[in-house]
């Protein structure tokens, strides 16, 4: 596999009628002490149903921007975000949004928190009981169901905020580099709970990060980030076959290719 | 042994400096070092309030007086303090989230705080005359500040994080004010009904000082003309004992109710 015959230039992709998400020409200006910076710089792609793609740039190229545009906390200056062909206007649970931070609510266990966005949908409580329970032990958390926030750790808090989004079923779940303040070890537990969970449910995800290996690890297809303005530079399907173990010949070589490419 | 014995100690804590007083006061009317007139003795008090409280009536000057006294007492500072966070609580919430409220709000509200509760006494007394409602209208107006300012905070400061998190859920706005920003609050909104709660008490003697024939404001004030030192004591220690109670069940019935009282203090 060698990445500079797969690679395409970004921008070339034509949204199609039956993409989940679609971006075009998303443009972002923040003003400056008065003076207009430009963020993100026509940002185009798409993704397609069932993909993991993820969003690789260093700290400061906008990606947490562009995630926040994607969810609808605040608009683009221009450009079109699009999902199964309407526009995005606000938040919404069509695109949920894993955190880097730990958003959980400190108030609510393991378990009220995981049910938190089903309570709002239904009143059907032998239904909401039955779901929670099936993603509570989907993310590994059953023993667990009635500790606080406060008496988890960082991985579990992850685990939470993972199962109580997937738990409503969103076309795209988006991921701010969710696994960025773990340890080493538990990081690649979760990333490997990730795959397993995305294979599972078949979840369009959309994941930022600055890793290089978290990228190779996860994605179907990598989109490279430019720093300033944020820019999608280079798109680079990653064809290796799952599961994805750092150590293996393929993937060392897959990343000296990727570090090669990400130095020009 | 040695900890369970630490741990029978550990609760008596509370009470080890109310009994130190009492012995320093007892040693004080003891040695004859202030006269009886000035201090009775602990015994006098003790006696006194036993009167005072289970005393049959008709049997001396305040006996079994207490009951009519304190229903009077609780109801005004229960419908004092329940006006002031029918106002504040929501009042405090909106100023916390909206700048427009706040600023609409802050500059009047912090000018009102300024001015001492003490100066609204005669105005009150002119407005609505002796007795329940001057009483009423000063706790509300003591308690109203505490209760909106902190509330005011605790809704500014709830983490926006928290929020967004609802919104990208699906939680429209009305649900996230009750089951986001109110419980993220939570903290904030208890000290400021605690603190509110406290003053109120201030503000019910305050008010019964004026001539109302009941309550125990008006009992201490009825002491002090007929110069029983004794009962000005007792009126202020049961003041004290029911404030302290109805701090404690203040507490106990939010955590009780509230899941967010219960699991962030």
């Amino acid at each position: 596999m060698k990445p500079e015959q797969v690679s395409m230039p970004a921008g070339k992709v034509d949204p199609g009628k039956d993409d989940t998400l679609g971006v075009t020409d998303l443009t972002k200006r923040f003003d400056v002490n008065g003076s207009p910076v430009t963020v993100l710089d026509r940002i185009t792609f798409n993704a397609r149903a069932g993909e993991m793609i993820c969003i690789l740039g260093r700290s400061g190229c906008g990606k947490t921007t562009l995630l926040n545009i994607l969810a609808g906390f605040f608009p683009p200056s221009s450009g079109d975000v699009r999902l199964n062909g309407r526009p995005v206007e606000k938040p919404g649970p069509d695109r949920c949004v894993v955190f880097q931070e730990d958003t959980l609510f400190p108030w609510l266990t393991v378990w009220e928190n995981i049910a938190f966005g089903l309570k709002g949908r239904t009143r059907d409580r032998r239904y909401i009981t039955d779901e929670v329970d099936r993603f509570l032990s989907l993310v590994g958390l059953g023993p667990f169901r009635d500790y606080l926030p406060k008496e988890i750790s960082g991985g579990m808090k992850q685990r939470v905020a993972l199962a109580r989004v997937l738990i409503l079923k969103p076309r795209v779940l988006l991921m701010d580099e969710p696994f960025a303040a773990l340890d080493a070890q538990t990081r690649e537990e979760m990333q490997a709970l990730l795959v397993s969970l995305w294979q599972k449910l078949s979840q369009t995800i959309l994941f930022v990060t600055h890793n290089v290996e978290e990228a190779i690890t996860l994605a179907d297809r990598i989109l490279v980030m430019n720093n300033r303005p944020g820019h999608i530079r280079e798109e680079i399907p990653v064809l290796l076959p799952r599961p994805r173990r750092i150590e293996k010949a393929e993937f060392v070589f897959f990343r000296r290719k990727l570090h090669e490419s990400l130095r020009d | 042994m040695a900890h369970d014995l630490f741990k029978k100690s550990y609760r008596l804590i509370p009470w080890v400096l109310p009994a130190g007083l009492v012995l320093v006061w007892a040693a004080i009317t003891e040695t004859g070092l202030v006269p009886a007139y000035l201090l009775p003795s602990p015994t006098e008090i003790g006696r006194m309030g036993y009167h005072y409280i289970l005393g049959p009536s008709g049997t001396g000057a305040y006996a079994g007086r207490f009951h009519t006294d304190a229903l009077a007492s609780l109801i005004r500072v229960g419908v004092g303090f329940g006006c002031a966070v029918l106002l504040g609580l929501p009042l405090g919430v909106i100023s916390g989230r909206l700048m427009l409220v706040h600023r609409l709000l802050n500059t009047l509200v912090n000018g009102l705080r300024a001015v001492p509760g003490i100066t609204w006494l005669p105005l009150a007394m002119v407005w609505f005359g002796i007795g329940l409602k001057t009483t009423v209208f000063l706790v509300a107006l003591a308690a109203f500040f505490p209760i909106y300012l902190n509330a005011a905070a605790g809704a500014r400061q709830v983490n926006p994080l928290l929020l967004r998190a609802g919104a990208m859920m699906g939680v429209n706005r009305l649900r996230g004010t009750f089951a986001i920003l109110l419980p993220g609050a939570m903290p904030h909104i208890m000290t400021g009904l605690r603190l509110g709660l406290g003053i109120s008490w201030a503000y019910l003697v305050l008010g019964e000082l004026t001539g109302v024939p009941n309550g125990l404001g008006a009992a201490i004030m009825d002491a002090r003309m007929l110069g029983r030192v004794d009962m000005i004591i007792v009126g202020m220690m049961i003041i004290a004992c029911i404030g302290r109670v109805s701090d404690q069940l203040l507490v106990a019935s939010l955590k009780f109710c509230l899941k967010s009282a219960r699991r962030m203090a």
